[in-house]
């Protein structure tokens, strides 16, 4: 990857200096048109892609459903969720049932209208014991879900459950009608599906009898590339219009080529050091406080996000409205050491940090964090594995590690990874004080009084959390400037959160 | 003569069938963690293995993929789902177009080159390709094919396409101009060896006797390479003509991934991400069959043109 980096930036560097003057550089404005075909180049995706509305792994996956299918709620770009299927959801009896009202005159792509029993045989089928699908965890207390007539779905909970909205807005949580088929994938969303090539391209038809406004485009092909060397040489040569998750250290090189330009979002993203607070040395808790007290953040959203990224302060969600503001922690090597000491390390100590390419920047990260520890007298050995290896049997077992998790709210973040029962506990925090303020929290349907809750909870790991949350990175797409409507999104998916209906071509610009 | 190197590529293959399967079983994590990645949680991950047949015993499997490979079927995706034969097969054509094209283009320069470079021994014009193919031959693949993008596609002229794509429906031969970086590549990886060993090669057979001998008889210049020289260097460049090809076979990898051709290194390396054991098994089984019969064949030609060894042959 060093190689390629190098040999990336080697070639774009060419470009800034041989650059043609008086290229075209005009850059799509005023009306929106409609037409053409819109190609965009995303890294990853192989063989094992899919179009399942409810197993989405890799990005080039989440850019499908989202584009196919739609859900009862989805994220704006604030990342505030709003209804789309739904026209509401009114919680009663306390927050243990859910009504649902359903948007009328929805039609799936085959153009049988969109009622009730689909919406009950989307959730039966995520959260089907023998073969639960990705959004399973986020419903976890949905004991039932009734169809009360054509257009009011009911779902009954175990408990109380303040985020349900939010489990219904996750992409992966797309209605698909009663007799889905993945084979031959049906959904309500702005496009259908048409040529599909595991790993290589996926063609998408614009839905003209889409409910919201349609595409302006006729087709958006997603292309995928297995080298980001590549996918940036087919920018540079035209062959892609829009190229997604553009390498940060790249902005500013593609912004110097005048006929392009890019959108660079703020997400919640964030490529945590992970702790495991039931190991030593981190089980005592002013030996992690040492561990967050070493490392420069500023220094490390600069050297690993090229500087396109915001610290952190050791809490995730930062848009959570819950998300308290408490003092920013920094870089206090003094201080460390007298943890250290005060830990029984006086000499310092030496830990072994595993790191994978599990996300660009992961490794860099690790290597940073390296540098800066030894300072402080711990020695950090790296142990590099391959991407496969790091999610293999080791995964949420190493002492000392890494992970990348995409913007998400605090509770249903706090469900996936902080709690005992999370299915990617890595800290392997189980905190009886957070607990229960998580459980307060999610049973509490008073948003004020929820997002007091979350403060307390969010302070709690601040204090003595595992997590090293040291910066959110921006996410970055690159366009031709004769593709407009890109605009900002906080979910931290490429192309403005995959939505691709508002983009459009100038095709006298082209 | 030729049925004992037969006989022998035979063994080969089948040895190579072994170490490849065990291997295989070697490669840390399983084809379901690879293919959930961090969205592995137990119950998925369970239900994922007994869907991909992972726990049937190493020999079962063993038996039942050396019996497929006899009879062609070269077993099932663990990533798709769907035969291994119907995924590879588009992606084997399309790699042996690229190295049908480079070697077909390689060959007769590598040849002509290296001739007329022999020929030409000591003057300004041998020390000229000498040099060039030297400092090729010392550039790594990805190298020249990122500094061919630059100069023809991204930067300095902005000619070809940098990267092959392809419209639904159609292969990527229908669109012949995204084929020329690719192929330009892999000629100017292969060609200067085939230049300095033709060279070498035929340098030796000018100074021999019998080319001496027939220039002394007073035959034409032309009669004396094509007739006496040529037929002599024929064995030993066959070889290093096997050679070549057989390296694009593997080397081919890099160029795929920089032009993002969709042939077999594609799909080796998105193969060995997702752990599709069964995908990588039959790439390694596919490019050692290449290897073996290119190598074949380059052993016939030389038996062929060394009159020696076909008489031996005969008998």
């Amino acid at each position: 990857m060093g190689l390629g980096a190098a040999a990336a930036s080697f070639a774009l560097a060419g470009c800034a200096a041989g650059k043609q003057p008086g290229a075209a550089a005009i850059r799509a404005t005023g009306a929106p048109q409609r037409g053409g075909i819109l190609r965009v180049g995303l890294t990853g995706g192989g063989a094992s892609d899919s179009v399942d509305a409810h197993v989405p792994v890799g990005t080039a996956d989440a850019g499908r459903v989202i584009n196919l299918y739609d859900g009862l709620y989805e994220f704006d770009a604030d990342y505030v969720p709003v209804p789309v299927l739904a026209e509401s959801a009114t919680p009663r009896d306390g927050g243990r049932v859910w009504i649902v009202r359903l948007r009328k005159g929805v039609v799936f792509h085959d153009g049988r209208p969109l009622t009730a029993r689909d919406v009950v045989a989307t959730y039966d089928r995520v959260t089907d014991p023998k073969d639960p699908k990705t959004g399973a965890s986020g419903l976890a207390l949905l004991k039932r879900t009734v169809a009360v007539d054509d257009h009011t779905v009911r779902f009954e909970l175990s408990e109380p459950d303040a985020m349900f909205v939010d489990a219904t807005a996750q992409y992966s949580m797309g209605i698909v009608p009663v007799d889905y088929d993945p084979a031959a994938p049906v959904g309500t969303g702005p496009f259908r599906l048409g040529t599909f090539e595991p790993g290589q391209l996926t063609v998408l038809e614009a839905n003209r009898d889409y409910w919201r406004e349609p595409p302006f485009v006729d087709e958006v092909h997603l292309v995928n590339f297995n080298d980001q060397d590549a996918l940036v040489n087919a920018l540079l040569s035209t062959q892609v219009d829009v190229v997604g998750q553009l390498p940060l250290s790249l902005i500013d090189v593609v912004n110097t080529d005048p006929r392009l330009h890019t959108v660079v979002s703020e997400t919640g993203n964030w490529l945590p050091f992970t702790m495991r607070v039931d190991t030593a040395p981190f089980d005592d808790a002013r030996v992690r406080e040492a561990f967050r007290l070493v490392v420069d953040r500023e220094q490390m959203v600069e050297q690993v996000f090229s500087g396109h990224g915001t610290v952190g302060n050791d809490m995730y969600a930062p848009f959570d409205p819950g998300t308290p503001q408490l003092e920013q922690r920094t870089r206090d090597v003094a201080r460390a050491k007298e943890l250290l000491t005060q830990a029984g390390h006086p000499d310092g100590l030496e830990v072994e940090l595993v790191t994978a390419p599990i996300q660009s920047g992961a490794v860099e990260a690790a290597q940073v964090f390296a540098e800066q520890a030894s300072e402080a007298g711990i020695t950090v050995n790296l142990r590099r594995v391959d991407t496969t290896t790091f999610f293999g049997d080791g995964y949420l077992q190493y002492p000392f590690s890494q992970d990348f998790w995409y913007t998400r709210s605090f509770l249903p973040q706090t469900a996936n990874g902080t709690l005992p029962a999370s299915p990617f506990n890595e800290t392997h925090w189980a905190d009886p004080e957070f607990i229960a303020l998580y459980e307060k929290a999610r049973a509490t349907l008073d948003d004020d009084a929820r997002h007091d809750l979350v403060a307390r909870a969010q302070k709690r790991l601040y204090d003595a959390g595992g997590y090293i949350v040291w910066g959110f990175f921006n996410q970055a797409d690159a366009y031709q400037n004769y593709v407009g409507g890109g605009s900002e999104h906080r979910a931290g998916m490429p192309v403005s959160g995959f939505q691709l209906r508002t983009l459009w071509i100038d095709r006298e610009g082209k | 003569m030729i049925l004992k190197r037969l006989g022998i590529s035979v063994f080969v293959l089948l040895a190579v069938s072994l170490l490849v399967f065990f291997f295989t079983l070697l490669l840390p994590g399983d084809p379901a963690q690879a293919i959930l990645g961090q969205q592995a949680t137990p119950e998925r991950l369970a239900a994922l293995r007994e869907q991909l047949d992972l726990n049937a015993p190493w020999y079962e499997r063993y038996l039942s993929w050396l019996g497929g490979l006899l009879v062609g079927d070269l077993g099932t995706s663990a990533a798709t789902g769907g035969s291994v034969n119907a995924l590879l097969a588009s992606k084997v054509s399309a790699s042996v177009v690229l190295m049908a094209i480079a070697a077909v283009i390689a060959i007769p320069v590598g040849l002509l080159l290296g001739t007329w470079s022999a020929m030409r021994r000591g003057r300004a014009a041998d020390q000229g390709l000498t040099g060039i193919s030297l400092v090729l031959a010392a550039l790594p693949e990805f190298v020249i094919g990122v500094a061919l993008t630059t100069l023809l596609s991204t930067t300095v002229f902005r000619l070809l396409p940098s990267v092959t794509m392809a419209a639904p429906g159609t292969r990527v031969w229908d669109y012949p101009l995204q084929l020329i970086l690719p192929t330009l590549t892999l000629i100017l990886v292969v060609v200067p060896y085939m230049i300095r060993m033709t060279r070498t090669t035929m340098a030796d057979v000018l100074d021999s006797g019998y080319v001496e001998m027939a220039r002394l008889k007073g035959l034409p210049e032309r009669q004396v390479i094509f007739k006496h020289a040529l037929p002599h260097a024929i064995g030993p460049v066959a070889q290093v003509i096997a050679m070549q090809l057989a390296w694009l076979a593997g080397g081919i990898v890099v160029v795929e991934f920089l032009f993002r051709y969709p042939g077999l290194g594609q799909a080796m390396v998105d193969a060995v991400n997702t752990r599709d054991v069964q995908v990588v098994q039959a790439l390694s089984m596919i490019i050692a069959a290449f290897y073996v019969i290119v190598n074949l064949l380059a052993d016939v030609v030389g038996i062929l043109a060394n009159p020696k060894l076909r008489t031996e042959s005969r008998s």
